[in-house]
């Protein structure tokens, strides 16, 4: 682990505690950026690498859970709040919204290091996971408009002739579709595209069934 | 021969001529009475003497050819002579003619009319005298020759039958062949006469030819009368009868000169004398009477020129008898009063008196008076006077008479003349007139005029000219011959008199005209100033006749000539007085007057020390004169106006006489006669060298300010109190939010100002503005453009004499409000906090107090732990890092401290001191309290009322705490009406209530509904909140020894009330 590969940003307003958790970090070689405020921590550039957000419940500007749901619709680094007197509604609240731990100040070394570690493992997880999909969806981006009809037919598990059907063209047309398909997508099976194709959140609007009732 | 040819009588005259010759050959045959012995009368010789003679001489071969042809012709018919003979004869007989022809025309030239006595003459010695002799000669040789008869038997009666024959035939035939082309008329009586003169001859001729009278020489009286009566015609005519009749007898025998054969030769010559003579004695006769009618005629002719002259000439022409009486007026005379002589007479008057009634009334008189005195003693007379046309009209005459005397001295008669003057009377009365008038002329003129001779001698001077010397000169009238010179000098001023002197006498010795101005005395002793010219007047030689001389006062045109000099003198000061520079150009630019503070200006002596050789005077003086960066943009702007005749104006700089550039404003305009044509150009230019600097300055000081405006550090507005805005800066604009277009569309301040402000705005700030001119600086909010607001803080100042506008200073105050609001609330926050403290101190349940202060504590606890882990960790790191484990140690120390600070600062509160402060005016103490929360409760849309007594007892308290229940109670009277619609007003009083001082803080909120319990600790109303202020409060108001309550309000609110005691120790 080393001071580049990821960093952790604190926001408290008591000088005193960044002052001290920077300190800490820092003996830990854990790179840190404190801000005073959410928004201080909002408008900051932040490195696109892995991180974890050490998040005071008390703030001047906006409280540090509103702050939590501001940022959920985004990605943004697991959060580990930290409050000078913890009350429960407001750590079941942090916790259920996805925040790592919840410590009370004083808190000690070794919890606040766990909770670190953890967040820093996950927010690496959630990056390798949005990177793989990055790579899906270039290669999506790849398809033919028609490609793109043939996908979700395929997936669905339309046969070869109901698809052609559908789209209104020869069997032979729409097997040559679906090769392309397979290829650019770099699926080794239909099992496989088919998961790619739930990643890539393509809907399933048809069903071999249904359409077989139809028929 | 051609010529002769060419000269041919017609041939017609040449057939008469010699039908003619052989009728007068026949003719002379029938007379031949005497055998043998020829002819008595041979007519054939006078017809071709007189047809020779009228003949040209060129034309005579041909008639003597034609007399050949005839002759030989009747010899062959008559005489019978053999032809040598008869040629012979003929030669002779064309001998006679030529001879006679020659002789006659020689002697009387031609044409030969035998109208004169010398003619007849001539033709009678000449033709019929000598010519004959040659024919008889020839002919009497001839015969001789051929023994037909004896030379000396022959040759007389040759000669005298020749001759007879030119006698008789030559007339009748000259006179025949003149007048065979005209025609002479013969009135009756003439015929008459002819006629009976004719039965006259004709009967004496036959009575004494045929011998019944005793001789025949008794036919000459009638054969006179007709050479008398009928001249030659009659003459020619009488003796052809005559020669016909004795012809007639002679051949019939009943002649006298028919007798015996013996005497037949006698007979043959008396016959032949007989007839000679008549024709003679009848042509002599014809002659004189010819002669004597020419005469007559001639006189008759001049008369009647005479008389025609006599009526011609331009002139009446009258006659009078001695004793005067008219006897003869001209045709003209006659014609002009319209009567002739005969008419003058009337009864009793004499023909005189007649005429003299025909004089105009006025001369009648004098013209009879002197008619009848140069009658009466023959001197010629003389006279001019008025007589009346036919027409009644006078005319003037001018009338002479003379008498013609005869050889004794005795008058016959006299002649008289007089002819129609009456133009030239009129003209020169008009003359008179016209001179008479030029003499009123030259005397009515205004001027002076004299006229001398050659030399200057005696002078003429017209009136005027008298009068003047009359006036001056004393003794003018004694002054005999004056000569100009002398008498200008008596007049004239001494200083000019020398000069006029010179002058004079040089024009009278050179002979030139001359022009002088000079001074001369008036009759009241003024000088005036006067101008004479001097001429002289030469005839047609070229030599002076005499000097003309006029003189004018001058006195007002020179006065006005001295006055325009002098107003010309003053113009031309003030050109070089005026402070510009003034330049003349002629209309193609070439300056040719600099004025004189120009001339200094350049340092010039005058305008021609510009020129430069090879270029205009207008191109070198701007090269020379203008700064060289300004001299071509001039040079064209002067040309193009030059070119086009519009005036220019442009600033330039001119190079003074000591080398410095001077800014300058020049200006040109073209000076135009009346049709338009430029005459001059007349160009300025002022000095601005001053303005232009202080313009220069200006426009830097503007360039400053514009940089100030335009620095966008601060808005910056121009506006007026109406409520535009004239003008705002970028800064102004980007603050409130609005585009420069609605700065130009009309932007306004009011609508700008939002609600609050507006009266503010209208009552403060116009006011101050009014009165000071300047808004003092103050904050206040506007409107941006999207409606929300921002904060500013503005100052104003009315421009300078004009109070209507102004500048404002505008400065955006968000941020610095954002800060503040950020300070206020941190400030807020630590007071809260100690706030709360205070109260939790007052708390008698710690547990609730423990949480609070957890909070309080454990931040610092919460950097102690972390620093400590910190620290052990660079401590136990490989190799320690010793520096920054020191650095925690160091937070963790002051971290420690600052817990510790928080514990004790709980403690100090816990203490509960009841220490109170000295004697305090709590006016004062309210006042301050009041001014910490008046920011708050602006910004919370309250308004606080006071109503606090001036004179308030001294009360002994602790000034702080006291303070923090006056504003804790008031800040929960605003939270009360946060919720509140309406007027937000707190009422604050203070009033003195026996022995204590009572305090109320009333709000308008929703009120309380547990009076006693919210004094409980932990007990709230409010969302946030420990409930420990109130109790705190009254705590505190407990500690000074007063009461805290509170009341409800009607209609709604709550009303906080505490007494305080008064230090009643402090009275004395």
């Amino acid at each position: 682990m080393t001071m580049d590969e990821h960093v952790v940003f604190i926001v408290d307003d008591d000088a005193r505690i960044r002052e001290a958790l920077s300190e800490l970090l820092a003996s830990h070689s854990i790179r840190t950026e404190a801000f005073g405020s959410a928004g201080e921590y909002i408008s900051a550039d932040k490195p696109d690498t892995p991180a974890c957000l050490i998040l005071d419940v008390e703030l001047p500007d906006i409280n540090g859970l509103d702050l939590q749901r501001q940022i959920a619709k985004g990605d943004h680094p697991p959060i580990v709040f930290i409050t000078g007197h913890g009350d429960i509604p407001s750590s079941v609240r942090a916790i259920k919204h996805g925040a790592v731990d919840f410590l009370t100040k004083p808190f000690s070394d070794a919890d606040l290091m766990a909770a670190i570690q953890a967040a820093l493992a996950e927010d690496r997880e959630k990056r390798s996971a949005r990177a793989d999909l990055g790579v899906l969806k270039r290669r999506y981006l790849e398809l033919t408009p028609r490609e793109r009809e043939v996908l979700p037919l395929v997936v669905s598990g339309l046969l070869n002739k109901q698809a052609a059907a559908e789209l209104g063209i020869s069997e032979v047309t729409l097997e040559i579709h679906r090769r392309n398909v397979m290829q650019k997508m770099a699926a080794a099976s239909l099992a496989d595209l088919v998961r790619i194709a739930e990643r890539l959140e393509i809907p399933i609007t048809h069903s071999r069934r249904a359409e077989g009732n139809r028929a | 021969m051609m010529s002769v040819w060419s000269r041919r009588p017609h041939f017609l005259h040449l057939g008469l001529f010699i039908a003619a010759y052989v009728l007068g050959c026949g003719f002379a045959q029938a007379l031949a009475i005497v055998p043998g012995t020829g002819i008595s009368i041979w007519p054939p010789s006078g017809l071709f003497m007189a047809t020779l003679i009228l003949a040209s001489r060129h034309s005579w071969p041909w008639w003597v050819l034609g007399g050949c042809l005839a002759e030989l012709f009747s010899n062959a018919l008559w005489f019978h002579n053999p032809l040598s003979v008869a040629l012979l004869i003929y030669t002779g007989n064309v001998l006679e003619a030529v001879a006679g022809a020659w002789l006659v025309t020689w002697a009387c030239r031609r044409p030969f009319r035998l109208e004169t006595l010398q003619e007849v003459l001539t033709l009678v010695v000449l033709g019929a005298g000598i010519a004959p002799v040659a024919s008889a000669t020839v002919g009497s040789a001839t015969l001789a020759w051929f023994g037909m008869q004896t030379f000396a038997a022959a040759w007389p009666l040759f000669w005298l039958g020749d001759a007879t024959g030119v006698l008789i035939v030559a007339p009748l035939a000259l006179a025949v062949l003149q007048n065979c082309g005209g025609r002479t008329q013969l009135s009756a009586a003439r015929w008459m006469e002819a006629c009976v003169l004719g039965l006259i001859f004709l009967g004496v001729a036959a009575l004494s030819l045929s011998g019944h009278l005793p001789s025949a020489y008794i036919v000459m009286p009638p054969l006179l009368w007709a050479a008398v009566r009928f001249e030659f015609k009659g003459a020619a005519v009488a003796l052809t009868l005559l020669a016909l009749i004795t012809v007639v007898f002679t051949i019939s025998g009943t002649s006298q000169f028919v007798g015996d054969p013996e005497f037949q030769k006698q007979m043959q010559f008396a016959l032949q004398l007989f007839l000679a003579i008549s024709a003679f004695s009848v042509l002599t006769v014809a002659a004189v009477s010819r002669q004597h009618q020419q005469a007559l005629l001639t006189l008759r002719d001049s008369e009647r020129e005479l008389s025609q002259l006599v009526d011609m000439v331009p002139s009446h022409v009258w006659r009078l008898r001695p004793d005067g009486e008219p006897i003869f007026f001209n045709k003209r005379m006659t014609d002009f009063i319209g009567l002739d002589v005969a008419d003058l007479d009337k009864p009793g008057m004499s023909r005189l008196e007649a005429v003299i009634e025909t004089v105009h009334p006025d001369d009648a008189a004098g013209f009879g008076d002197a008619l009848r005195r140069s009658l009466a003693i023959g001197e010629s007379f003389a006279l001019r006077y008025r007589l009346r046309r036919a027409d009644g009209v006078y005319r003037w005459m001018s009338s002479r008479a003379e008498p013609l005397r005869d050889q004794d001295g005795r008058i016959v008669q006299w002649f008289g003349l007089c002819h129609d003057i009456d133009n030239q009377v009129h003209a020169e009365e008009a003359l008179r007139r016209s001179e008479q008038q030029l003499q009123q002329m030259i005397d009515a003129v205004p001027v002076r005029i004299w006229s001398a001779t050659p030399t200057g001698g005696p002078v003429y001077f017209n009136k005027r000219y008298q009068d003047h010397f009359r006036s001056v000169i004393a003794n003018f009238e004694a002054i005999e011959e004056p000569r100009i010179e002398e008498l200008l000098q008596e007049l004239i001023h001494p200083e000019d008199a020398p000069e006029v002197q010179r002058t004079l006498q040089n024009c009278f010795e050179t002979g030139g005209g001359s022009s002088m101005r000079f001074r001369w005395r008036e009759k009241d002793g003024v000088y005036r100033w006067a101008e004479c010219r001097v001429e002289p007047w030469r005839d047609q030689a070229g030599a002076i006749a005499q000097w003309y001389g006029v003189s004018l006062d001058i006195d007002e045109e020179v006065r006005a000539q001295e006055a325009l000099r002098e107003r010309e003198r003053e113009l031309s000061q003030i050109v070089n007085m005026v402070p510009v520079h003034i330049r003349r150009l002629t209309p193609d630019g070439e300056p040719t007057f600099f004025n004189k503070r120009l001339l200094d200006f350049f340092g010039l002596s005058d305008v021609a020390q510009l020129d430069k050789h090879g270029m205009s005077r207008l191109a070198a003086a701007i090269k020379t004169l203008v700064h060289p960066e300004d001299a071509t943009r001039l040079l064209e702007t002067v040309r193009h106006s030059l070119a086009t005749g519009e005036p220019y104006a442009m600033k330039y700089r001119m190079l003074r006489a000591d080398g410095v550039y001077r800014w300058v404003d020049g200006r040109g305009e073209p000076l135009r006669d009346q049709s338009g044509a430029i005459v001059h150009w007349y160009a300025i230019s002022i000095d601005i060298d001053d303005q232009m600097r202080l313009y220069r300055d200006l426009e830097e000081r503007e360039a400053k300010i514009r940089r100030l405006v335009d620095s966008d550090i601060i808005g910056i507005v121009i506006w007026d109190l109406d409520g535009r805005v004239i003008d705002a800066n970028d800064a102004f604009l980007r603050m409130v939010q609005y585009g420069r277009e609605d700065v130009e569309a009309g932007l306004r301040w009011f609508d700008m100002t939002p609600p609050e402000w507006q009266d503010v705005h209208a009552r403060e700030e116009a006011e101050e503005l009014k009165a000071t001119g300047k808004m003092q600086a103050r904050e206040k909010e506007y409107f941006r453009k999207d409606g929300s607001r921002v904060p500013v803080l503005i100052g104003a100042a009315c421009f300078e004499g004009q109070s209507r506008q102004g500048v404002a200073y505008i400065l955006d105050l968000t941020e610095r409000k954002r800060a503040e609001a950020a300070q206020m609330r941190a400030e807020e926050a630590l007071r809260q906090a100690a706030d709360e403290l205070a109260k939790a101190t007052q708390a008698t349940s710690l547990a609730e107090l423990s949480a609070s202060i957890a909070h309080e504590v454990n931040q610092p606890l919460a950097a102690i732990v972390a620093n400590s882990h910190a620290c052990h960790r660079w401590l136990s790191a490989e190799p320690p890092n010793l520096e920054r484990a020191k650095t925690t140690a160091e937070r963790i120390i002051r971290d420690a401290n600052s817990a510790a600070d928080v514990v004790s600062r709980i403690r100090a509160v816990f203490k509960q001191s009841t220490q109170t402060g000295s004697c305090t005016a709590l006016n004062s103490a309210m006042a301050e309290a009041l001014d910490l929360t008046a920011e708050e409760a602006a910004r919370r849309r309250v308004r606080i009322d006071t109503g606090i007594e001036d004179d308030l007892p001294l009360v002994a308290l602790d000034r702080v705490q006291v303070q923090q229940v006056l504003i804790n109670l008031m800040r929960n009277g605003m939270d009360a009406m946060d919720s509140v619609q309406g007027d937000r007003v707190l009422l604050v009083r203070a009033r003195r209530m026996g022995d204590v001082v009572q305090t109320e803080i009333s709000d308008r909120g929703a009120g309380i509904e547990f009076p006693d319990k919210i004094f409980e600790p932990f007990f709230t109303t409010k969302g946030t909140g420990m409930g420990m202020g109130l109790a705190i409060c009254r705590s505190i108001v407990e500690s000074h020894g007063g009461r805290l309550w509170a009341e409800k309000n009607e209609p709604q609110g709550a009303t906080f009330v505490f007494t305080l005691p008064v230090e009643v120790k402090a009275v004395p």
